[in-house]
């Protein structure tokens, strides 16, 4: 009786660990940048990069169907590469694009934009990244897709190549 | 009087002095349990990255602001999720984790308690 008694203590040991190391294997322990997709854009307020007086808040109350936020920076070479993808989703889809000018430069800022173009709408600027925290960004360069409601619906952290441009293009249908 | 009044200055200096002490151990403390998501295995209070320096900021201005520790981190797991945590919160998925030691312990416990019981009385 006894020794029956401790098999099943070593037996319910045995499947308890296989258990436990079991879902350890399986859980997912790697960073998710996806944990914002779906929840409101928390509220920033930003100052303009041509015009430091005015000011426009995020999520944005203009009626747009869907909008983008780009965070980028003059000193960030693959915010030099993704670029020439934001000019095209704005010159052949219309949308709008917020920017996040990220620990920069101005006088640097504006001549990245004189040179590569400006896609963007309005140009905020986050002189110490505490408005990239806040709108859960990791650094440059970063993309995310606002809905009307001001919900995240898309985010891309790092470039955008011709695969998430598609992404884009599909999620702003 | 003159002394009772020096030794007051040099207790009110030094009770302002463990007050800085005390609110610095909690700063650190408090990167010492968030990772730096853009390094490699390296917790906030280690890594000089543009990352971990940025969170640190909005971290200091919340502690400025009297948030409470619990505050800041919903704050951090809201934005980056538990894995920016060094020390996974109690939850539902994570109960198993917290409590199976301690299980484990109490029936080493109690194996250790029959083991003694059942000694003695085959002594006695």
């Amino acid at each position: 009786m006894n020794s029956k008694i401790k098999f099943a203590g070593i037996f319910f040991l045995f499947i308890s660990f296989f258990i436990v190391f079991y879902y350890a294997l399986k859980s997912d322990t790697k960073n998710n940048t996806q944990i914002m997709v779906g929840t409101r854009l928390p509220n920033i307020q930003l100052s303009s990069l041509f015009n430091p007086i005015q000011k426009i808040s995020l999520p944005s109350s203009e009626k747009e169907n869907f909008y983008l936020i780009n965070i980028w920076s003059s000193w960030c070479v693959p915010c030099r590469d993704e670029h020439p993808f934001l000019v095209k989703l704005k010159n052949e889809h219309q949308i709008k694009i917020f920017g996040i000018n990220y620990k920069d430069k101005t006088s640097n800022a504006l001549d990245f934009l004189t040179k590569l173009g400006n896609p963007f709408y309005y140009v905020g600027v986050d002189s110490d990244g505490s408005k990239s925290i806040e709108i859960g960004g990791y650094g440059v360069p970063e993309t995310y897709v606002i809905n009307a409601e001001g919900i995240i619906v898309f985010k891309h952290v790092g470039p955008i190549n011709s695969t998430t441009f598609e992404k884009i293009v599909a999620t702003i249908k | 009087m003159k002394n009772f009044l020096f030794l007051l200055i040099v207790f009110l200096l030094n009770q302002q002095n463990s007050f800085a002490l005390f609110s610095q151990d909690r700063e650190i403390k408090i990167y010492k349990n968030i990772r730096c998501l853009a390094c490699q295995g390296q917790s906030l209070n280690d890594s000089n990255s543009d990352f971990a320096n940025d969170l640190k900021k909005v971290i200091k201005e919340k502690l400025n602001n009297n948030e409470t520790d619990q505050e800041i981190y919903t704050y951090l797991t809201a934005r980056y999720g538990d894995w920016i945590l060094f020390d996974p919160p109690v939850k539902k998925s994570t109960l198993l984790l917290w409590f199976f030691p301690v299980f484990i312990l109490v029936i080493g416990i109690f194996i250790l308690y029959k083991r003694t019981v059942f000694e003695k009385s085959k002594l006695s």
